[in-house]
């Protein structure tokens, strides 16, 4: 009880003396899982969309492709990512493993499928219903699109948020393809594996309980935008 | 805005559902299109609409070929409105059609009146009553002056107050906009209240057409008697 009643302190204290290592460690995994969560979205909502609305030969394997990429292990894409970044590896010649660009690609493989199938299932649902209520209004296929966003809004949030989740509190992929290197690579959930292996619980505790509040104003977010939807 | 089918066929699965061999809605008549359940009711509204393609045949609006979806509408037994305010439901349509915020409002305004939609207009749609929805839905449906309204079965589970107010509004909005109605019921009451004009289809067929009055009171055919006698299962 000690441990945790420190650490807690400790957390307090980092955060109230403005820890540059802290603060750098934290900017860090926000703007790695920030950059990798806004192309994930940009690639996984059209893609979802895509899927959702139009029927084509080996759409179900693709479904199923989808479904089993969204619960892959993160060392698998972690490892998969470093096979093909290391020097040796088709992109090589780049040099991106140990970057944070490297992370943000292993991060962009885990989150994408998240936010496909996602999208995909509540354009499914939504899809056809929107589709002829709009042709009987007399809106044309834009304006049919821009109604079907707009009633899938709650569910977009949804998927995004829920693709954030899985970013920030990810640690295999990044720490195979990161390495955890100090001031260059190294993000809150890496740091937490490797103070406990240190045995600094109360740091460890610290930068866990700051995970945790970044992770409760994000659906904190999240929920209040559902709430003002639904009220 | 006359309706005119020619040969008009629609199958699903390779089960012939529509055979209209021909047919026509006058311009500006309420027509009431009854039958039994798997009659193919559902499926020329949907024909006439564009919601669907016919197999074969053709309907003629006006005369012409192309679907005039910017003057048609429908509305359905359960519809759907958008997850915004009764009054963002309504303005939808005319948004579309770049109408300008002060003749939407004032649009708005008069459909809520008439359809005593005025103390709602600022609620979410999610939170009406299933008689509030469909009167929302015919207000968003009759907010464009559309030249021909479809309905399947818009009163179907709503209480009897409200299907007179909608009731009342499609004969309103008839004789004041001449909109032709197109009426799918299994009310053979209501029909023969709202409507001047009735269709019989059975097994996707045209049995028998002709004012409501004659072929719901006097029934020329042995199938719409037995139907209108409550012999025929709905």
């Amino acid at each position: 009880m000690d441990a945790i009643g420190q650490g807690i302190a400790e957390a307090f204290r980092l955060i109230a003396s403005g820890d540059a290592e802290i603060f750098e460690i934290v900017g860090l995994s926000l703007y790695v899982s920030c950059l990798s969560v806004l192309i994930s979205t940009c690639a996984g909502i059209p893609a979802g969309i895509f899927l959702g609305i139009h029927e084509f030969r080996g759409k179900g394997i693709l479904v199923r492709l989808i479904y089993t990429f969204m619960s892959t292990p993160p060392v698998i894409a972690g490892l998969t990512v470093f096979l093909i970044l290391m020097r040796r590896g088709p992109l090589g010649r780049f040099q991106l493993n140990y970057t944070p660009t490297a992370m943000i690609i292993a991060q962009i493989c885990l989150v994408t499928p998240i936010i496909i199938g996602l999208t995909y299932n509540i354009v499914k649902e939504k899809a056809p219903v929107i589709s002829r209520l709009g042709i009987t209004l007399g809106a044309g296929s834009p304006a049919r699109m821009k109604l079907l966003i707009y009633e899938m809004r709650v569910g977009l949030t949804t998927a995004v948020v829920s693709g954030f989740g899985r970013a920030i509190s990810e640690v295999g992929a990044v720490m195979i393809v990161g390495g955890n290197i100090k001031g260059m690579t190294r993000v809150m959930t890496t740091y937490i594996t490797e103070l406990k292996g240190m045995g600094n619980y109360e740091r460890a505790i610290a930068i866990g309980l700051i995970l945790l509040t970044l992770s409760f104003l994000i659906n904190a977010v999240l929920y209040h935008f559902q709430e003002r939807e639904s009220r | 805005m006359d309706l005119r089918f020619e040969n008009l066929q629609k199958a699903y699965e390779g089960k012939l559902v529509l055979n209209l061999h021909e047919g026509t809605i006058k311009s500006g008549s309420r027509t009431a299109v009854i039958g039994p359940n798997g009659a193919g009711k559902s499926t020329l509204l949907n024909l006439i609409a564009g919601l669907d393609t016919p197999n074969a045949g053709h309907i003629y609006y006006s005369g012409s070929l192309n679907i005039p979806a910017r003057e048609i509408t429908l509305v359905f037994q359960s519809p759907y409105l958008i997850s915004t305010t009764v009054e963002r439901n309504i303005a939808y349509p005319l948004k579309l059609r770049g109408w300008k915020e002060d003749a939407i409002q004032q649009r708005v305004e008069e459909l809520c009146g008439e359809l005593n939609l005025m103390e709602f207009r600022r609620k979410k749609a999610w939170k009406l009553s299933g008689g509030e929805t469909q009167k929302v839905a015919l207000a968003r449906a009759l907010s464009f002056h559309p030249k021909l309204l479809l309905l399947d079965e818009p009163t179907a589970n709503i209480d009897p107050a409200t299907t007179g107010e909608i009731e009342k509004m499609l004969e309103t909005i008839n004789q004041r906009e001449q909109t032709t109605v197109v009426l799918i019921t299994h009310n053979l009451a209501q029909a023969r209240r709202v409507c001047d004009r009735c269709l019989f289809l059975k097994d996707g067929e045209l049995v028998e057409e002709g004012s409501a009055e004659e072929l719901l009171l006097h029934p020329r055919k042995a199938l719409t008697a037995k139907f209108i006698a409550g012999e025929l299962l709905i």
